[in-house]
């Protein structure tokens, strides 16, 4: 019996991911014609901007020419899609190094930025989720709803400027930009990163903390929440083993989807605080107009939330088998 | 008038010690330079962008370069060169034994292949190519430039740091893009970490110049084991790192910060003048094609509030009509009269309706706030251009639209730039017909052609009152006044000059 239930099991999850991959593939292939279009149409030049201020409308057209911008954008299109489809995300300009070369070097400071990002909003935002629910109405709940209403207002850059003001320019505690000079050890460079994971992670926690006070308020009037304490069990088990087990599927979309944003949102941050990590390398090769870089490393963060999206997904299967794509 | 005086006693501190009246200086010690963000490159040949020569003067060196009063003065060259009375062939005699950073010694081969790029791939070069003939090395220590036509902006061409006619060695000349960067600098790149850092190192087998520091010029001193340049491309980044003391050296801090820059780790310093900020008129196309609008524009604007909003305190800049303050020769009052502080918008009125201007056709001002002064000059000229009768379009996009868009004559009719005082006439777009705004006449090649032949520097500045009339005549361009930059200085810092391209060989540490 269970062997037959596990066969249908299996064929229904390999079914159902075999739809969302072909889904990915399409919404890859519509970002990859998207971002196109867009870096083309948009105004401004690479030539222009590496040439400097007083270079002449010669030089430029010369430069151009010999960074093949001057064929036309079908060409390209046609060029850089074949690139693609043979791992060849192509040259940035200006780093004058293979676009994916680029995204691994800058991919250490926001992949760490992200996760002590995630950890703190995650450590702040659970417990005072559980605990706002739990004392529904309290003074407790009404000053976490406020304050979460509160972080998810603030603009990372003020705050970021505002921690810099304390913690850097008047305590001195850490550095006000940067990653670490030549030889910086692993320790040196993760300092650089306090403040601005400590920036993103309390913002991220307002939307975690309303989603875990939500789910937790749903379960907790559940039926099977009274049966457990009807039971004679402690409140600690009923809360932290029943109610919030059974409030986490919501509540690990909303952590799966705010690490995917956390990418994008550490855009502001990075350039703040002078990060030199994906975020920032999208802010300066928009700026410079650098054409493959821009479309490698948006490409690489649609990516990640395609990524991130199909594996909340694969987990409802797991946890959910009614779940059907 | 506080902040002036402690700006000047800033500069005249760095510049009493520039110029060896320090005695403390010490070898050693690494240099943390905060700069406005990273080099598009660093071939010096390949952009024209200040930050680029920045960066880069410290690795390459010019034949040529600048002293302490913008005149021309040797580096790589031994000595200035010989000019045949014709003004036709420069002699150049080369230093000897001068090493490349991988240890090879510079030849007259390497010098010849190197301006043979320079003419081939950087702006200026181009620009210099148009009347060199021929560069022949005429033995291992001697180079030869024949030119077409008498040409006196050549030395300051060839001495110029950006687009600039660096030597290296011959066999890199076919580098395109520049892979390899060997030059003859104090100081040689170890490593570079794009958006992170770039780390210069002292090179041992460097020879100086020696004698006196004179501006870029003389002795060239490796006080420093290292210079490191970082990227922060935030300006409110920018401010609190100075205030922290996190840098050595912080490069273009807003002005506005003056005070809180005093009160924090690192010190002020103010270069005063540093440049100018200008309206460049389309002369092709448009509105502004109509040189009586032009005039009328030039009329109608009022440099004292526009500079007053850019800049927040006359302590930061100067209402000057002419071209170059006073400090350079080439200062002149001749021709200024239309250059008004207050505006002149009755005046500006006549020439419109003497123009037959009706209005029907916006003055389109293209701006960016890349550089937040430009918006605010372009705020309140837009006041006064309307009070004068005009109807003025705001077209506010970021840096690299607005590089790209100002090469189309159809797409504005002013656009707003600025640039450190450049030390040669020539330099300045606004000289070349082919810069965006296309200004061509027969007064402009006139006096330009005579000021470029004439090589005796006193008859040269001479002759610049004759460029400046015509610029206020034909109004290809609206010079808006002097202004100040603001840069922070580690105190244990010494031996750094006030200058607008920033460098740090003669720097050292005192603790």
């Amino acid at each position: 019996m269970s062997t037959s239930f596990d066969g249908d099991f299996q064929s229904i999850m390999i079914r159902s991911a075999l739809n969302r991959i072909f889904g990915m593939l399409v919404v890859m292939a519509l970002v990859v014609t998207i971002v196109f279009v867009i870096v083309r149409v948009t105004p401004g030049d690479p030539a222009a901007v590496m040439l400097g201020p007083d270079a002449t409308a010669a030089d430029i057209a010369s430069l151009r020419q010999r960074l093949g911008l001057d064929a036309s954008i079908p060409e390209q299109f046609v060029s850089y899609v074949g690139g693609v489809l043979r791992g060849d995300f192509g040259q940035s300009i200006f780093l004058n190094m293979p676009v994916t070369s680029a995204l691994m070097q800058r991919a250490e400071p926001t992949f760490f930025l992200t996760i002590f990002s995630l950890a703190i909003a995650t450590l702040i935002a659970l417990p005072v989720g559980v605990l706002s629910a739990y004392w529904r109405g309290s003074v407790f709940d009404q000053a976490a709803t406020a304050l979460a209403m509160f972080a998810a207002s603030i603009p990372s850059f003020w705050l970021g400027l505002i921690f810099m003001q304390v913690f850097a320019v008047q305590l001195g505690w850490f550095d006000t930009s940067g990653y670490g000079g030549p030889g910086a050890s692993f320790g040196e460079r993760m300092h650089h990163l306090v403040l601005p994971a400590v920036t993103l992670g309390l913002i991220s926690s307002a939307l975690i903390t309303r989603f875990t006070r939500a789910s937790m308020l749903d379960v907790l009037n559940d039926d099977y929440v009274r049966t457990a304490r009807s039971k004679g069990m402690s409140e600690w088990r009923v809360v932290v083993k029943h109610a919030l087990k059974n409030a986490l599927i919501p509540i690990l979309t909303v952590i799966g989807l705010t690490a995917a944003l956390l990418v994008s949102g550490a855009i502001v941050t990075e350039t703040v605080f002078g990060l030199p990590g994906v975020g920032s390398l999208i802010v300066s090769a928009v700026l410079r107009r650098d054409y493959p870089l821009i479309q490698g490393a948006l490409l690489v963060v649609a990516g990640l939330y395609v990524l991130v999206n199909f594996i909340i997904d694969m987990l409802y299967l797991v946890v959910d088998p009614r779940v059907r794509y | 008038m506080k902040y002036f005086a402690l700006a000047l006693a800033t500069s005249l501190v760095a510049l009493s010690s520039a110029n060896g009246l320090a005695f403390a200086q010490t070898a050693g010690g690494i240099v943390d330079v905060a700069t406005i963000g990273e080099p598009p490159t660093l071939d010096p040949m390949a952009s024209t962008a200040d930050l680029v020569g920045i960066v880069t003067q410290h690795m390459f060196e010019t034949l040529y370069t600048f002293d302490a009063k913008w005149g021309t003065t040797p580096l790589l060259a031994a000595d200035m060169p010989t000019i045949s009375e014709d003004g036709l062939i420069y002699t150049i005699p080369l230093r000897t034994g001068i090493k490349f950073h991988d240890d090879s010694v510079m030849t007259s081969a390497d010098v010849v292949a190197s301006l043979e790029r320079w003419m081939k791939i950087a702006t200026r070069g181009k620009q210099a190519a148009e009347v060199i003939t021929d560069i022949t090395a005429t033995d291992d220590a001697t180079v030869t430039i024949t030119l077409s036509k008498p040409y006196a902006p050549l030395l300051p061409l060839l001495a110029f740091n950006n687009a600039a006619a660096i030597i290296i060695p011959a066999a890199n000349t076919t580098q395109d893009p520049l892979e390899s960067f060997v030059g003859t600098g104090p100081y040689k790149l170890q490593e570079r970490v794009p958006d992170q850092y770039i780390q210069l190192v002292r090179f041992d087998g460097y020879q100086s110049l020696g004698g006196e520091i004179d501006g870029y010029g003389g002795a060239r001193n490796q006080y420093l084991d290292e210079i490191r340049f970082v990227p922060v491309p935030d300006p409110n980044t920018r401010i609190g790192a100075a205030m922290a003391g996190q840098y050595d050296y912080v490069d273009q801090l807003p002005v506005e910060s003056f005070q809180q820059i005093s009160d924090g780790a690192t010190e002020p310093v103010v270069l005063a003048p540093f440049g100018w900020p200008v309206f460049m008129m389309n002369t092709q196309e448009g509105v502004a094609s109509d040189i009586r609008v032009r005039k009328a524009i030039q009329a109608a604007l009022a440099p004292e509030d526009m500079m007053l909003a850019a800049f927040g305190s006359e302590d930061f800049f100067t209402v000057d009509g002419a071209w170059y303050p006073e400090s350079y020769v080439w200062h002149t009052d001749v021709g200024t009269e239309a250059y008004k502080p207050l505006g002149d918008t009755e005046t500006a009125k006549a020439l419109l309706a003497e123009a037959g201007y009706d209005g029907s056709k916006p003055l389109r001002i293209l701006t960016s706030r890349q550089y937040e002064f430009h918006y605010k000059m372009a705020l309140v000229a837009q006041a006064y251009l309307e009070a004068a009768g005009f109807k003025v379009q705001l077209d506010v996009v970021e840096w690299a639209t607005l590089t790209t868009n100002r090469a189309d004559s159809a797409l504005w009719d002013i656009y707003i730039t600025h640039s450190p005082f450049l030390p040669e006439p020539s330099l300045m777009g606004i000289m070349s017909d082919t810069s965006p705004g296309w200004w061509v006449s027969d007064a402009k090649h006139a006096v330009l052609d005579a000021f470029n032949a004439e090589t005796d520097p006193a008859k040269r500045a001479e002759l610049f009152v004759d460029v400046q009339k015509v610029i206020y005549d034909e109004v290809p361009g609206y010079k808006v006044g002097n202004f100040n930059a603001l840069a922070a200085q580690n105190p244990a810092l010494e031996g750094v000059t006030p200058a607008p391209w920033p460098y740090f060989w003669n720097a050292y540490l005192t603790e």
